[in-house]
């Protein structure tokens, strides 16, 4: 049985240090031949992970990305950590295109992509230390 | 890395192509959205975003094309894409932005619809 694909990197504060993740999430995915479409999901969804953490996080922001290759619906599992204040999820309103386009604000669009882009997604955080974990598995919507 | 590059492609009667290729985050958003208030000033109603070239959209790039479309919708213009990648056409589809705007699979059906309507 093959064994997963790992690859754990911490993001340098830079300029599109995202994108490195999403290079990650790119590498181990080829690794056990998942479906490039929707690999570019799995990236994006990634990027938004990583942009959230940089953004809003303090301190290292570490990846880990396992590419698991022999179920019979290959997965990819990917988490993203940052050591800043937290938040609550729940009080994360959805966000709405006709309110945004009326609104001065029109970002907030990265933890829906992020749920509606992957099929598991867990977020855990606290004062020092969030995490969203999320999985994408071959096949999913 | 994903090198951003923008430019006006055509611009025939009210109608203007921009064809956008690599990264559109906060950079690239915003260099869209100038180029798209330059263009609105200078009269064109009907922008067309080009998009082969371009793999990945990030929610601040989103944003800075949500500001592009709110300008063609105050002058009653219209905001039209092509030649999406099948998960920029899904983060549309989850944004609900084909309400708003105008798809097509390539710029060939685009110009062929959106010209006699000027």
């Amino acid at each position: 049985m093959a064994k997963p694909v790992r690859v754990r990197l911490v993001l340098p504060r830079v300029a599109r240090a995202e994108l490195l993740a999403s290079r990650a999430v790119e590498e181990a995915g080829q690794r056990i031949a998942f479906p490039r479409d929707t690999l570019a999901e799995v990236k994006l969804a990634v990027v938004e992970a990583c942009l959230n953490a940089l953004e809003y996080g303090a301190g290292d922001v570490e990846v880990e990305v396992v590419a698991h290759p022999n179920d019979a619906r290959a997965w990819i599992e990917v988490a993203v950590v940052d050591h800043g204040p937290g938040f609550d999820p729940s009080t994360v309103t959805r966000p709405v295109l006709e309110d945004k386009l009326r609104s001065k604000r029109k970002r907030g669009w990265g933890l829906e992509l992020i749920r509606r882009l992957m099929d598991e997604v867990e977020i855990t955080s606290e004062p020092g230390r969030t995490k969203i974990r999320m999985i994408r598995r071959r096949g999913g919507e | 890395m994903e090198t951003f590059e923008l430019k006006v492609a055509e611009q025939q009667g009210t109608l203007a192509v921009m064809e956008v290729a690599g990264y559109i985050n906060n950079e690239g958003g915003e260099a869209v959205a100038k180029e798209a208030r330059k263009l609105l000033d200078a009269g064109h109603r009907t922008l067309l975003l080009d998009l082969k070239a371009t793999r990945i959209i990030n929610s601040i790039g989103i944003s800075l094309l949500l500001e592009v479309l709110e300008r063609t919708i105050e002058v009653q213009g219209a905001l039209a894409f092509c030649c999406l990648t099948p998960s920029i056409a899904k983060t549309f589809q989850i944004m609900g932005l084909s309400q708003y705007t105008r798809i097509f699979p390539d710029r060939t059906s685009a110009l062929a619809e959106l010209l006699p309507a000027q």
